[in-house]
């Protein structure tokens, strides 16, 4: 969501020689009513000269900031590659007033689950497109290995002060693939309360996507067409419902950044995104195991002597509300620890538990920051790695996706940084990301398959802000 | 006009004449030069007398303005002076003189002064009172002149009930837009206000601001990039109209007119608080000038002499001097601010 609140680190203030107990009481009980620092020296400074201008004015570039960046991800296997670069220009009217616009590329190659199992024969599946079919070899994941796109994303953000105690935000966002679209609008209202030390925000956005997948959107649940047969194309079309749907997201949030002291700041929000229309993957299957006792249980159920894959089917309404909390602390040699919780649960039956810890390490015009994250999430409802012969009549909804399973995941990342004179910054972080999934290991021949393959990626962003 | 001097580069020079009205201290009229030792690096020179320091502003304009450079030199000297008589301590007939004359009364207070409170409050605040506007007082019992004359334990005590910013109060001008009301003060008998340590780099920033204004309303037909620099402490308008960085020395505390460092500054502001030569020595212990408003003796272990970059000359001037009184603790909140520095211990 794009109105995440920014979070100001902390600055900070003074050495005592009372013990450190005792400062933190007395920050606790007389001073959580002062700002920071830094916060406090732009605000004493501006007051006290009253508007007077203390710089040339600029010229139209010095208004602008610049974040220029590149992601790298690659996923093991070279399973998915995916280069994104980012650049970010923001103009700052005053130290309050700013447009800020960016605009992103990515493109991704390589093969991603269709959702369907492995298997002990060779399997053999249409293209999303209806033109051609691929083969996955006995005993390997099947990967759909068309998969590649590029998006472009852009977006606009105007944030301003309406007074004193007031702020508000309006921004846009458009983002285009060669089967998707996205248009949405956000806005966020900010009130500042206790000298500054309180912002409450309550912000909202709302988003109209399309998709208009490769060869139409499937009917959930009816089963692919089988490639090479006599009546493929009759199947196929069967298979169609029309070539594009939509859906729409709202969302709403409010939050409270607090400044508990001069080194400790907390933010909590509370967000709720409804989404509504077509919120099937119209490229993932589910395989259909054959639960009949004898040679083939545990194996693909067959139809004709051909293997069953059914198109994946998900409710067409979501319900997610996440709760947030970070903290981010200043320690007194200036270094930062940044903490963060997330929960998150939805109507679909998904918890998911997010932990993120960062520390950042000040040397001088270098920093370094080794961050910590681990992601749980709980099965949503409907998802089921496989279904059965007997099943897969009866279900309503079904989605063997990964993204919807069970699964944790653990990143482990080090962004360095240095900051140049003139202001500039270059940095460069790598992450190393691993995925795990479980779920029931399937029965019969079935066991036999891996289901829940690990996935790990490495990601290199560098970036230079001017 | 024109002549050559001993140093080989041309030189114009024009002494302002100042209305003795505009200079109520006093003070030796200010001279403006053109200086010209290289083709790229011309520009004017104002040096005039304020604060007990030798002030200036350097104007990188051509030859051909003299006109727009006297105009802006004039509104900085008279600024400066009439910040500098304003606030001081050892006029009579001044603001500094009136609103002790109503000690013991609330009084209304100007926009400006009460704009100077509020900083001077906000330091005092942050410093959990060391730095404190009512402390000048203990000048009564301290001479820092480099000899071993200590004050009496007793004599300082005296002056203890007579300084803690918490003994006076003030409120902020209200206006609702109905009624207004102005900031108002009351300062107790036998109490002092010293604006000693915010007067000189407010100067320079009211100097930097106004000489910006007037260049806005005059929109010279050429860039113009100006740096004020008052005895040290510094601020500037951006890069030189060249582009390049202006050259600022500082100075070393224990080897006055020696610079320590040559700086470059691009832009904002610079401002060092130190004890220089201000300082006792007794049994081959060193007082330093600071003073804890508290106590009414010197901080422990202070630092000799704090460079701030901000950006403005108040706000280096305000991290620099809470710096300073924290003793040893001064390179500790230094780095906590995230501001350049440049530190000389003792």
């Amino acid at each position: 969501m794009a109105v995440d609140l920014e979070v100001v680190v902390v600055a900070v203030t003074k050495m005592t020689s009372q013990t450190e107990q005792a400062v933190a009481e007395h920050q606790l009980t007389h001073e959580t009513s002062k700002a920071s620092l830094t916060m406090l020296l732009a605000s004493a400074g501006c007051a006290l000269l009253a508007g007077l201008p203390n710089q040339a004015q600029a010229s139209e570039l010095d208004n602008w900031d610049f974040d220029a960046a590149t992601l790298i991800y690659a996923e093991s296997d070279s399973r998915v590659t995916a280069a994104e670069p980012v650049i970010s220009a923001t103009r700052n009217f005053d130290s309050e007033t700013k447009l800020n616009l960016k605009l992103a590329l990515d493109t991704l190659t390589g093969a991603s689950p269709s959702g369907a199992t492995p298997s002990d024969q060779a399997q053999t599946f249409a293209r999303p497109s209806g033109r051609g079919d691929y083969d996955i070899k006995a005993g390997e994941q099947p990967l759909d290995d068309t998969f590649r796109d590029s998006r472009a994303a852009f977006s606009a953000t105007w944030s301003a002060p309406i007074n004193r105690d007031w702020a508000y935000s309006a921004g846009g966002y458009l983002s285009s693939e060669h089967d998707y679209r996205s248009l949405g609008v956000n806005g966020s209202i900010s009130r500042y309360l206790n000298e500054k030390n309180t912002t409450i925000t309550l912000g909202g956005s709302f988003s109209s996507d399309s998709i208009d997948p490769e060869g139409g959107l499937p009917i959930g649940l009816s089963a692919m067409a089988v490639p090479g047969s006599a009546n493929f194309d009759q199947d196929f079309s069967n298979s169609r419902q029309g070539s594009s749907d939509d859906k729409t997201i709202t969302d709403f949030l409010v939050g409270v950044t607090q400044v508990i002291n001069r080194r400790t700041l907390m933010q909590f929000n509370y967000s709720i995104s409804a989404s509504d229309g077509y919120l099937t993957d119209p490229y993932k299957i589910v395989s259909v195991i054959d639960d009949s006792s004898g040679d083939n249980y545990g194996g693909n159920y067959q139809v004709n002597g051909q293997n069953l894959y059914i198109y994946e089917k998900r409710p067409d309404t979501r319900l997610k509300q996440a709760l947030y909390w970070q903290t981010k602390y200043q320690r007194e040699n200036s270094d930062i620890i940044d903490f963060s919780y997330r929960f998150m649960f939805d109507d679909w039956g998904i918890n998911s538990h997010t932990l993120d810890l960062k520390y950042r390490w000040q040397l001088g015009d270098h920093y370094l920051e080794p961050q910590l994250r681990w992601y749980s999430q709980s099965a949503a409802d409907f998802y089921q790695r496989y279904t059965t012969a007997s099943d897969y009549q009866n279900v309503d909804e079904i989605s063997a996706d990964y993204r919807l399973g069970d699964m944790d995941t653990y990143t482990v990342g080090l962004r360095y940084g240095y900051r140049m004179a003139g202001g500039s910054e270059l940095y460069a972080r790598l992450a190393l990301y691993q995925q795990q999934s479980s779920g029931s290991s399937g029965f019969g021949k079935l066991k036999e398959q891996a289901l829940y393959p690990d996935t790990t990626a490495t990601m290199l962003t560098v970036g230079y802000k001017f | 006009m024109q002549q050559d001097n001993l140093h080989g580069f041309s030189e114009s020079k024009r002494l302002l004449s100042i209305a003795k009205m505009n200079n109520p201290s006093g003070h030796p009229m200010p001279e403006l030069s053109f200086l010209a030792a290289d083709q790229s690096s011309a520009g004017f020179l104002l040096q005039f007398q304020a604060m007990a320091s030798t002030c200036e502003l350097l104007i990188d304009l051509p030859e051909s303005h003299w006109a727009l450079a006297e105009q802006l030199a004039l509104q900085a000297v008279r600024e400066t002076w009439r910040i500098e008589f304003k606030f001081s301590r050892y006029r009579t007939g001044n603001w500094h003189d009136k609103v002790h004359q109503k000690r013991g009364h609330w009084q209304n207070l100007d926009e400006e002064s009460a704009r100077l409170i509020a900083f001077a409050d906000q330091a005092w605040q942050l410093s959990d009172g060391l730095f404190d506007i009512t402390s000048g007082i203990l000048r009564k019992v301290w001479r820092f002149d480099g000899s071993d004359r200590l004050p009496e334990p007793e004599q300082v005590a005296t002056l203890l009930p007579h300084i803690g910013r918490q003994k006076i109060q003030w409120s902020l001008p209200e206006d609702d837009g109905v009624n207004s009301k102005p900031a108002q003060l009351y300062l107790p008998e036998g109490m002092e206000l010293d604006f000693g340590g915010v007067g000189k780099e407010y100067a320079v920033d009211r100097v930097l601001g106004l000489s910006l204004s007037l260049l806005q309303k005059a929109q010279p037909d050429v860039a113009c990039s100006l740096l004020v620099n008052f005895g040290g402490d510094i601020a500037c308008s951006g890069p030189r109209a060249n582009g390049e960085p202006w050259k600022v020395g500082i100075e070393a505390p224990d080897r006055e007119g020696k610079e320590a460092a040559l700086l470059s500054l691009t832009g904002g502001a610079l401002a060092t608080s130190g004890d220089s030569q201000r300082y006792l020595l007794k049994e081959g212990k060193r007082y330093s000038h600071l003073l804890n408003p508290k106590t009414g003796w010197p901080i422990e272990n202070a630092v000799r002499s704090i460079t701030v970059a901000a950006p403005t000359c108040s706000q280096g001037g305000l991290i620099s001097s809470l710096a300073l009184l924290q003793g040893a603790g001064a390179e500790n909140l230094l780095k906590q601010t995230g501001l350049k520095y440049w530190l000389l211990s003792a």
